[in-house]
């Protein structure tokens, strides 16, 4: 497969975070998650977060999206002050939490129905991003139908077709098995590729972070702080064996810290 | 497609079959050979019993107009008590207020058995179909108020906040999300709540009626007719039977989505 390694990537910026903090107290003991977190997504481009496991990467997503609002700094979308949960951020489930009783196609259609749009144009619409995540043939299967990676696809194209500003996938392959992860980074790549989108991916994979990021930003163990940011500007499709991703792994793992 | 499980297990069927037939032997020659048997019908006298009761009247109606009295009084009363156990149900799981308000009093007066309202329904409305209604709707009231509160509270929160991600207002959270996850839960109660119903109408005839299987039971003990008594428990069993496979047909059909196999 081909694919120009000239694709645009806007330098506006869609979100800026600024100064985001959160804590919270548990038996009468302040637990600080997140500290003084500065950063932004620009347009269209993969903005992975990597951090050790329970350092506090879903909080920070939990935080853009406003499910459970930081209790310091700003969060803004496309200029915009985030303080309520809404259709301009979409997040695709770690858990992948699909409506059960509703069908591939209504799970993904969902969006639309709630906003009012009709019946036909929804469908079609639809249609088209089940047909992009690559399950055509399976719009009328409930979600206990399908595998782990056909569930997350019915995750990723529900969000996809909603139009999000900015997506925000909380280790959406963390809960698959090794060879179906490594297929559905490809997948997204592929969808991505297709219809760019903004997104923000948290992963405590490396291979899988230097596989689809533009940027990484690499968080500190509990509290989470940012500790450095990484560019990634070798051309995609990636190759973990490539020298570039070697030394970029290398480079990424000498500024971790060790872990107790 | 929905591909369903239709594996028959040959093995098994075979061994129910078996197991009734073994049943019905060592009822037979418990009648037959023992001085405890004299006072029981057997198996075939049983069975005549039951043919000749479908054409020939046992007091006001033939077997047939006693199940439909019957079916018809737990028809009423557990129609009344899905709608309104439905309601509370939802209320006391999806508004906070609703749950303070009615949570106490729900869990002081459901470990009370229909039964012990009974005479109290007799006070209060009298010896007529009322009574009877008010126990049947009791028994299944609660069963179903029940169910459907734990099937509220149940909803994932994962799926409200997903729910919210896409763009969905809080008044349609109720009917998009809160509502289909109940489903299950809902037809649990009612299941529960029928089976509860019926068992319920004996009971409710038994203490006072002109008609129904109970009065056929409690008839049949005053003319000390043991076959009589045995048609009117058996068709409660088989009655009882029927409506609960009725109702896991329906819950098949509409809950398909919670147990449906990988195709």
């Amino acid at each position: 497969m081909c694919l120009e390694p000239s694709r645009e990537i806007m330098t506006n910026s869609v979100i800026k975070c600024e100064n985001v903090s959160k804590q919270f107290y548990s038996d009468g003991e302040m637990v600080q998650v997140l500290e003084d977190i500065s950063l932004e997504a620009r347009e269209n481009e993969i903005l992975v977060i990597f951090g050790p496991g329970q350092c506090g990467k879903t909080t920070l997503l939990k935080a853009i999206a406003a499910l459970e609002p930081a209790t310091g700094g700003t969060i803004t979308i496309n200029g915009k002050k985030k303080t309520k949960p809404g259709p301009e951020c979409g997040l695709v489930y770690q858990t992948i939490a699909l409506f059960p009783w509703l069908t591939t196609m209504g799970n993904v259609e969902y969006g639309l129905k709630v906003k009012g749009m009709g019946k036909k144009e929804r469908r079609e619409r639809a249609n088209k991003y089940i047909k992009l995540v690559g399950l055509e043939g399976f719009e009328k299967s409930f979600p206990i139908q399908l595998s782990g990676g056909m569930k997350q696809r019915v995750g990723i194209a529900r969000v996809y077709c909603n139009e999000p500003d900015v997506m925000l996938l909380d280790e959406p392959f963390g809960h698959l098995d090794a060879q179906t992860r490594y297929l559905m980074q490809e997948e997204l790549e592929r969808i991505w590729q297709t219809e760019k989108r903004t997104i923000i991916f948290v992963t405590n994979n490396m291979e899988e972070a230097i596989y689809l990021a533009d940027r990484i930003i690499v968080l500190t163990n509990c509290p989470a702080k940012i500790k450095q940011e990484f560019k990634v500007d070798f051309p995609r499709p990636r190759n973990i064996t490539d020298p570039e991703f070697l030394k970029l792994r290398k480079e990424i793992t000498g500024i971790l810290d060790p872990l107790e | 497609m929905i591909k369903r499980l239709k594996k028959i297990n040959k093995a098994k069927i075979f061994i129910g079959f078996a197991s009734i037939c073994g049943f019905l032997l060592f009822w037979y020659l418990g009648t037959a050979y023992t001085e405890v048997g004299k006072v029981m019908a057997s198996p075939i006298d049983l069975f005549w019993r039951f043919l000749q009761s479908a054409y020939e009247p046992i007091g006001p109606h033939t077997i047939w107009g006693h199940l439909l009295s019957s079916i018809s009084r737990v028809m009423m009363g557990f129609a009344l008590a899905s709608v309104c156990g439905i309601l509370l149900g939802l209320v006391m799981g999806s508004s906070p207020l609703g749950e303070a308000i009615a949570r106490p009093l729900f869990e002081l007066l459901r470990p009370i058995p229909p039964i012990a309202w009974i005479s109290i329904a007799v006070l209060w409305f009298g010896l007529g179909e009322m009574a009877k209604y008010f126990i049947i709707f009791l028994s299944g009231f609660f069963n179903i108020t029940i169910n459907i509160y734990t099937g509220a509270k149940a909803v994932d929160q994962e799926l409200i906040g997903a729910a919210k991600m896409l763009g969905c207002s809080d008044r349609k959270i109720f009917t998009t999300i809160v509502l289909p996850s109940s489903v299950p839960y809902i037809f649990t109660g009612l299941h529960i709540a029928l089976s509860s119903s019926w068992a319920a109408v004996v009971a409710a005839e038994m203490v006072r009626s002109t008609d129904g299987v109970g009065w056929l039971i409690t008839q049949g003990m005053g003319i000390s007719d043991t076959s009589q008594i045995m048609v009117g428990i058996l068709s409660i069993g088989v009655v009882g039977f029927i409506l609960s496979s009725i109702m896991r047909g329906v819950e098949a059909k509409l809950c398909a989505w919670s147990r449906v196999e990988k195709s």
